[in-house]
C-alpha cells in the first residue's frame, strides 16, 4: 500500500502491515530461489507469528487498534480486535507448518520444478489475502482480499496439472467467479442504499428492510458458496481430493473459513436480528452436519474422507447463526466462543489429518481405505497422527473440538434449542463412525505385505504437531477465549 | 442528457451482448466482446470516469480479448479448439439452473427498484441512472441465462465477462460515480481478467489433455 | 512436594510411560519392560504416598480453569484415592502378566502404549474433581480401550471393537449432555459439593430426576448395567490381560465409580433418597445380578462366563450405592476393591489355561489341578470369594450388604443375595470339582488340547507371580479386613469421615 501515511501511524499499525504484507515477498523470493530444505522456511516464517503474538498481547491490554488508509478520496478502513488477531497467529502458523510441509512433500514426491516453485508466490499471495481479510473492515477492502484469495486457490489446484486436478480446479474456479460476482451485486445494493462500505458505518445506517435482505442473501450465496456450505459444497470434495497434500490441508483448514468469518461478520451488522433466515442457515448448516458424514462413511478413498469430513464439519460451524440471533447474551456469548473455538480446532486438525492422510498414502503408495490393511503395525506414526486429529473432530476430550462441543451443547441447552444438541449428538457419531472405519481398515493383520517408502521426518512431525496443538487448545482455551470475550463479538 | 441519446448507446451494448452471447460460432462471440468491452469504455468515459475507461479499455477489451483469442487459439498457439459450439445441455439440467437465473434476477430486480424507489432522488427524473440501471439489469439477465445454460466453458467465461459488465452498469446507477463504486469496479475488472486467463489456460490444458471442452456433468450454480 | 505437583506426578507417570513407549522402537523389549515396571511401581508408591498423607490430613488439589466458569480439577480425596490406589496396584500386576502373555508376539508397542495410556485415564478418573474432567479422563478411557480392544485385528476382534464403541461412545454422548445440563442448571459443581443441587429450588426436581437416570444410563455402559451390557462379553476376544484391564481395574469399574461419584458427591445421598432414586438403582441392581448369574449359567466356555458373572458383580457396588445406608455404602466401596482382586485372579487363571494347556472351554479343565496346581489354587481362591465364603473378602462384602439391606429396610434384596451366591456356587463349584476331582491328561486320560510348557515352573513366572499376588491379597484382604490400610478398613474409613454428618 503506497498510500500516503497518515499521521496517526503507530508502530504496532507498522508492525501489523508488515506482518500481513511480509509473506508476499517471501514468497516471490522463494519463487526465485524454491528452498530444498525445511529449516530455511522454517526460520524465515517464525517471525510473522512472533509479531502477532506481541500484537495480541498489545490488544489485550489496551483494546483494538483502528485505522484507515487513504487512497486518495477512498478510505480503506481496517482494525485489529482479539478475534481477528487469533485468526492470524492460527493463519501464520498454519501456513508456516503447510509451507515446511511442502518442502518434505515436493522432496518425497517427484514433483516438477516448476511446479513447485510456482508454489511460492501462490502460497505468499494467500497468506497476505487471508491477513487482510482478517482486518480488513470495510466492503471494498474484503472483496480485492477475497477475490485474491480464491485466485491463488485455482492457481495452487492447477499445480499438479493432472486430469482430475485440472477438472477440479476448472470447476472451483467457475464456483468462485460465481460466488465473487453475486457477492459484488449485494455489495452494489448495500452501497445504493446507504452509500458507504465500511462495516461499522454500515452497522449504524443500514436498516433491516427487504432491501438490505435481498443484498444480505446475494452476499450470503457468494460467500456459502466459497465457504462451501450445504448445498453449495459441489465443488470442494473433488477439489480437495486432487490437490497436493499441503495445498489440500491449507484450503480445507483456511480457505473456506475465511468466507464464513466474512459471513459472521456481515450477518452480525446487517441482519443481527433475522431469527428466520438465521435458522435457515442452521438448518443448512445440519443437513451439512449429516451428509458431510453420510458420505465421509461412503467413501472409499482416504482423501475424500476426508474432504468429505470438512463439508460436515463446517456445519457447526452454522449453527452459530440461530444462537446468536435473538437469544440471551449468556447464550450469545456461550456461542460466540465455541464457534471460533471450533474453527480453530477444525482448523489445526484438519490439517493435520490432510497431512497424516498425505502421508499414509504416499508412504503405503495406495488411496484406497481398504488397502490400509497392516497401516497399524508399518507406518504407527501417521496413523496415530490422524487418530489424534480425529479425536477433535469427533469431539472427544481433551481437545478443541470437544471443549467447543461443551460451548455449543451448553448454548443450545440454555437457549432450549434442542434441534442442535441431536444435530450435535448424530454428527459425533457420524464422525466416529468414518473415522472408525479407517482404523478397523488399518488394524487388519491379515495383509499382504507393502513396501513402505520412508518420507522425510519433517513431514510426520509437522503433522504431528499440529493435531497435538488442537488437542492442546481444548484444556488451553481460557487465554483465546478470554480475548474473544474482551473483543470482536459486535 | 436527452432520452435518445443514451439510449442508443444502451441499445448498442444490449445487441452486443446478445451477439456475444448467442453466436454458436466461437471467434465472432469472441470479437462481438471486444466490441461489447470498448462500448463499455465508450460508457464508462460518458460517465466521466477517464481512469475506469481506460482500464477497461486496456484490461476488459484488450487483455480479455488477447486471453479469449489465445484459448481459441487464433493468437500465437499451435493447437486451435474447434469454431463451433455444439455441445447441448440435457434437459433435465436445465430446469434447476433456470430457477437460480430466475431467483437471482427477481431478487435483484427487486432490490434495484426497492432502492431506487426510496431514494429521493427519484423525483427528478435521471434518465442517465434509468438508462444504466435497465441496461445494467437487461445486461445482467442475458450473462445469467448464458452462464446457467452453456456448457461450453469458453462460452461460459464470455457469459460471466458479461454478466460481471452487467453488475457494473448496476452498480454505477445505482451508487452514482462515487471513488468507492469506482474502486469497486477496479478490483471486479482485474478478477475477471485473472479469472479469464486462468479459465482460458485451464480450457487449453483440458483440451490438450483429452479434447474435453466442458466439464463431465457441468457445475451447480446457484444464488439468492 | 507441594500437594498439586505430587497429582500431576502420579496422573504424569503412566502419560510419560505412553509417550516413551510410543517412541521406543518395537524391538527395544528390555527397554519397554523396564519403563512399565519402572512407572508402575513408581505410581504406586506415588499413590502410596497419598494414601499416607490423606490419613493424616493432608490436601491434594490441583486446578487451572479451561473455560469461564469450568475448571479442569484434580483432587484426591479418600474416595477417589482408594479407586487410585486399587488400579495401581493392580496395574502393576496386569503389567507383569501382559509382559509374560505377549512375549514374542506382534505389535507389543502399540499395546503397551495403550496400556499405559488406559491407566493413566483410570488414574484420571479417580482422581477427577469435578464432572468435566471426569468426562475427559472417561472419554479419554473409552479411546484407549479401543485398540487393545482390536489389538489381535482378527475379525471377530474388529466386530467386537465395532460394537465397544457402539456402545461407549454413544453413552460419552448422553452422559455428556447429562453434564452440560447440569452445568447450565447449577454452575460447576465440585464433587463434595452436595449442597449445591440440594438447593435447588423444587421446581427442577422433575429434571433433576430425568438428569439422574440419563446420566446413569451413560455410566451404565461401561458398569455393564443390564440391558447396556451388550459388549462386555463380546469384548472376551481380547487377550486376557486386557480382558483382566476391562473387568477388574478399569472400564467397568470406571462406569461403577462414575455411578458412586454421582449419587454420593454430586446429588448427595439425602437428595437421591429425597427424589426416591435409591430404589431405582436397587431394582435395577437386583435384575441385573440376577440376569448375569443366570447368563453365566449357560456359558460352555471360561472366559465368557466369568465376564457374565462381571455383569453380576459390578452390579454389587450399584446395589450398595442403592441401599444408601453406612454399610451399604461401605458394601459398595470395599467391593470395588475386593471385585477387582477376585476378577484379576481369575481372568489371570483363565489366560494361563489358555496359554499353557491351550484349554477355552469349562470341560476341558479335568484334572487341570494336577498339571497346574498353583493356577488352580488361585482360581479356587476367586471362586470361592465371588460365591461369598469367608475368609475370601467376597464374604464381607455380601455381608455387610445383607446387613445393609435390613438397615434400609428393603429384605428381599437378601432373598436377591441368596439366590445369587447359590447360582455362583451352581456354575462355579462345578468348575472348581473338574479342577480337583476329575481324572486329566496328567491322570493318563486325554490330552491336553495345546500344550506349551512355557517355564520350569507350571507355566512363564510372568505369569505365575500376578496370579498368585492377586490371590494372595484377596485372601489377606479378607482375613486382614480389620487392620488399618485394608481396603474394608480405608472404606469404613471414608463413609465414617465423609458420608455421615
Amino acid at each position: 500500500m503506497n498510500a500516503p501515511l497518515a499521521p496517526s501511524l503507530s508502530f504496532p499499525a507498522v508492525v501489523l502491515w508488515l506482518a500481513l504484507l511480509v509473506p508476499l515477498l517471501l514468497g516471490l523470493l522463494a519463487w526465485r530461489f524454491p528452498p530444498r530444505r525445511m529449516l530455511p522456511v522454517l526460520l524465515a516464517g517464525t517471525p510473522l507469528p512472533l509479531a502477532t503474538f506481541w500484537l495480541l498481547h498489545r490488544v489485550s491490554a489496551g483494546g483494538e487498534l483502528v485505522g484507515v488508509w487513504s487512497l486518495g478520496e477512498l478510505q480503506l478502513h481496517w482494525r485489529l480486535n482479539g478475534l481477528a488477531g487469533l485468526l492470524l497467529l492460527l493463519t501464520q502458523l498454519l501456513l508456516l507448518a503447510s509451507a515446511t510441509y511442502a518442502v518434505g512433500y515436493w522432496r518425497a514426491t517427484v514433483l516438477p520444478e516448476r511446479a513447485f516453485a510456482g508454489f511460492w508466490p501462490l502460497l505468499g499471495g494467500l497468506a497476505a489475502a487471508l491477513g487482510v481479510i482478517w482486518v480488513a473492515a470495510d466492503l471494498l477492502t474484503l472483496y480485492a482480499a477475497l477475490e485474491l484469495m480464491g485466485l491463488t486457490a485455482v492457481g495452487m489446484m492447477l499445480l499438479p496439472g493432472k486430469g482430475a486436478a485440472l477438472v477440479a480446479g476448472m470447476r472451483y474456479l467457475i464456483y468462485a467467479l460465481v460466488g465473487s460476482l453475486a457477492w459484488l451485486l449485494g455489495v452494489a445494493l448495500l452501497l445504493g442504499a446507504s452509500g458507504r462500505l465500511d462495516l461499522a458505518g454500515l452497522a449504524a445506517t443500514t436498516e433491516p428492510g427487504p432491501v438490505t435482505g435481498i443484498a444480505m442473501a446475494m452476499l450470503a450465496a457468494g460467500l456459502l458458496l466459497k465457504a462451501a456450505i450445504f448445498p453449495l459444497h459441489g465443488w470442494l470434495v473433488p477439489v480437495h481430493a486432487s490437490a497436493w497434500t499441503p495445498v489440500s490441508a491449507l484450503h480445507g483448514a483456511l480457505v473456506v473459513k475465511a468466507s464464513f468469518f466474512i459471513l459472521m461478520q456481515l450477518w452480525q451488522r446487517l441482519v443481527p436480528e433475522g431469527v428466520a433466515a438465521a435458522w435457515l442457515l442452521g438448518l443448512l448448516g445440519s443437513l451439512a452436519v449429516l451428509w458431510g458424514g453420510l458420505q465421509a462413511w461412503r467413501a472409499n478413498e482416504l482423501k475424500k474422507v476426508v474432504a468429505w469430513s470438512t463439508v460436515g464439519q463446517l456445519g457447526y460451524l452454522m449453527l452459530a447463526f440461530p444462537l446468536l440471533a435473538g437469544t440471551s447474551a449468556a447464550v450469545a456469548t456461550l456461542a460466540w466462543q465455541a464457534t471460533w473455538l471450533q474453527l480453530a480446532g477444525h482448523a489445526l486438525a484438519k490439517a493435520a489429518m490432510f497431512m497424516a492422510a498425505g502421508n499414509l498414502l504416499l508412504a503405503a503408495g495406495e488411496s484406497r481405505i481398504t488397502d490400509l490393511a497392516g497401516t497399524s503395525r508399518r507406518l504407527p506414526l501417521p496413523l496415530m497422527t490422524f487418530g489424534l486429529a480425529a479425536v477433535t473432530l469427533m469431539g472427544l476430550p481433551p481437545s478443541a473440538g470437544f471443549t467447543a462441543k461443551w460451548l455449543l451443547l451448553q448454548a443450545a441447552i440454555l437457549a432450549g434449542q434442542w434441534l442442535w444438541v441431536a444435530v450435535l449428538v448424530v454428527g459425533s457419531l457420524l464422525t466416529a463412525a468414518y473415522v472408525f472405519r479407517v482404523f478397523r481398515c488399518a488394524f487388519v493383520e491379515a495383509a499382504p505385505r507393502h513396501e513402505v517408502r520412508s518420507l522425510p521426518a519433517g513431514m510426520d512431525l509437522i503433522a504431528l504437531l499440529l493435531s497435538l496443538s488442537a488437542l492442546g487448545l481444548g484444556l488451553a482455551a481460557e487465554w483465546p477465549l478470554a480475548l474473544l470475550r474482551g473483543g470482536g463479538m459486535p | 442528457m436527452a432520452l435518445s441519446g443514451e439510449l442508443f448507446p444502451a441499445g448498442l451494448l444490449v445487441f452486443l451482448a446478445t451477439a456475444c452471447l448467442l453466436d454458436r460460432h466461437l471467434l465472432r462471440a469472441c470479437l462481438a466482446f471486444i466490441a461489447f468491452a470498448l462500448l463499455m469504455a465508450l460508457a464508462w468515459w460518458r460517465l466521466d470516469s477517464p481512469w475506469l475507461a481506460l482500464v477497461e479499455a486496456t484490461l476488459g477489451a484488450l487483455l480479455t480479448g488477447i486471453t479469449l483469442l489465445h484459448g481459441l487459439g487464433r493468437l500465437g498457439s499451435r493447437s486451435s479448439l474447434p469454431l463451433r459450439d455444439r455441445e447441448r445441455r440435457p434437459r433435465q439440467q436445465a430446469t434447476a439452473r433456470w430457477l437460480a437465473a430466475l431467483v437471482w434476477l427477481t431478487l435483484a430486480g427487486a432490490a434495484v427498484w426497492g432502492v431506487s424507489g426510496n431514494s429521493e432522488l427519484a423525483a427528478s427524473v435521471e434518465v442517465t441512472r434509468w438508462v444504466l440501471l435497465a441496461t445494467g439489469l437487461t445486461i445482467m439477465a442475458l450473462g445469467l441465462w448464458a452462464f446457467a445454460h452453456h456448457l461450453h466453458l469458453l462460452r461460459r467465461l464470455l457469459a460471466f465477462n458479461v454478466l460481471g459488465s452487467g453488475i457494473f452498469l448496476l452498480l454505477a446507477g445505482l451508487a452514482g460515480p462515487a471513488v468507492e463504486v469506482q474502486g469497486l469496479i477496479l478490483v471486479g475488472l482485474v478478477v475477471s481478467l485473472i479469472g479469464s486467463v486462468l479459465g482460458v489456460a485451464l480450457l487449453r490444458r483440458l483440451h490438450a489433455q483429452d479434447g474435453r471442452v466442458v466439464l463431465g456433468d457441468g457445475g451447480r450454480e446457484e444464488a439468492g | 512436594m507441594s500437594g498439586g505437583l505430587l497429582l500431576l506426578a502420579t496422573l504424569c507417570t503412566s502419560l510419560f510411560a505412553a509417550v516413551m513407549i510410543f517412541l521406543l522402537p518395537e524391538r527395544a523389549f528390555r527397554a519397554r519392560t523396564g519403563l512399565n515396571l519402572g512407572a508402575a511401581l513408581i505410581k504406586l508408591s506415588l499413590v502410596a504416598w497419598m494414601v499416607w498423607g490423606l490419613s493424616r490430613g493432608g490436601e491434594y488439589s490441583l486446578e487451572f480453569p479451561v473455560l469461564e466458569g469450568l475448571a479442569f480439577a484434580l483432587r484426591a480425596d479418600p474416595l477417589g484415592i482408594m479407586f487410585a490406589g486399587l488400579s495401581s496396584l493392580l496395574w502393576l500386576f496386569t503389567t507383569v502378566y501382559a509382559i509374560g502373555y505377549l512375549e514374542d508376539s506382534p505389535n507389543r508397542k502399540r499395546f503397551f502404549g495403550f496400556f499405559s495410556l488406559c491407566v493413566a485415564s483410570t488414574l484420571g478418573i479417580s482422581l477427577a474433581g469435578n464432572l468435566f474432567t471426569f468426562l475427559i479422563f472417561y472419554e479419554l478411557l473409552t479411546l484407549s480401550t479401543y485398540p487393545l480392544v482390536v489389538h489381535r485385528g482378527t475379525s471377530q476382534a474388529l466386530a467386537a471393537g465395532r460394537v465397544y464403541l457402539r456402545f461407549t461412545l454413544t453413552a460419552g454422548l448422553v452422559l455428556m449432555i447429562g453434564m452440560v445440563a447440569l452445568h447450565a442448571l447449577a454452575g460447576d459443581i465440585r464433587f463434595g459439593e452436595r449442597e449445591i443441587l440440594a438447593g435447588l429450588s423444587p421446581d427442577h426436581r422433575p429434571l433433576l430426576v430425568g438428569l439422574f437416570w440419563g446420566l446413569i444410563a451413560g455410566f451404565g455402559v461401561k458398569a455393564a448395567l443390564v440391558p447396556l451390557h451388550g459388549w462386555l462379553p463380546r469384548a472376551m476376544v481380547a487377550p486376557a490381560p486386557v480382558s483382566a484391564l476391562l473387568h477388574a481395574v478399569a472400564v467397568v469399574k470406571a462406569g461403577a465409580f462414575g455411578i458412586v461419584r454421582l449419587v454420593y458427591d454430586v446429588y448427595g445421598i439425602e437428595l437421591s433418597a429425597e427424589l426416591g432414586l435409591l430404589t431405582g438403582l436397587v431394582v435395577v441392581a437386583a435384575v441385573t445380578i440376577l440376569y448375569g448369574s443366570l447368563r453365566a449359567l449357560a456359558q460352555r466356555e471360561l472366559k465368557p462366563l466369568l465376564a457374565y458373572s462381571t455383569v453380576s458383580q459390578v452390579a454389587y457396588i450399584v446395589l450398595g450405592i442403592g441401599l444408601g445406608g453406612p454399610l451399604g455404602t461401605i458394601a459398595a466401596f470395599s467391593h470395588l476393591l475386593h471385585q477387582g482382586l477376585m476378577k484379576a485372579t481369575l481372568f489371570f487363571c483363565a489366560g494361563n489355561y489358555a496359554e499353557e494347556l491351550g484349554i477355552h472351554r469349562i470341560d476341558g479343565l479335568d484334572g487341570a489341578g494336577r498339571r497346574m496346581p498353583l493356577t488352580s489354587l488361585a482360581f479356587t481362591v476367586g471362586a470361592l470369594g465371588m460365591i461369598g465364603l469367608p475368609p475370601v473378602v467376597g464374604f464381607f462384602s455380601k455381608w455387610y450388604l445383607g446387613t445393609g439391606a435390613i438397615q434400609a429396610g428393603m429384605p428381599w434384596v437378601i432373598a436377591v443375595l441368596v439366590a445369587s451366591s447359590l447360582l455362583s456356587a451352581v456354575y462355579f463349584l462345578p468348575i472348581l470339582g473338574r479342577l480337583w476331582f476329575r481324572p486329566g491328561p496328567d491322570h493318563g486320560v486325554g490330552e491336553w488340547p495345546e500344550e506349551r510348557r512355557l517355564g520350569r515352573l507350571e507355566t512363564h513366572p510372568w505369569l505365575l507371580v500376578p496370579v498368585v499376588a492377586t490371590a494372595l491379597f484377596s485372601l489377606m484382604a479378607g482375613m486382614l479386613a480389620g487392620v488399618p490400610f485394608s481396603p474394608l478398613e480405608w472404606a469404613t474409613r471414608v463413609v465414617n469421615t465423609e458420608y455421615l454428618p
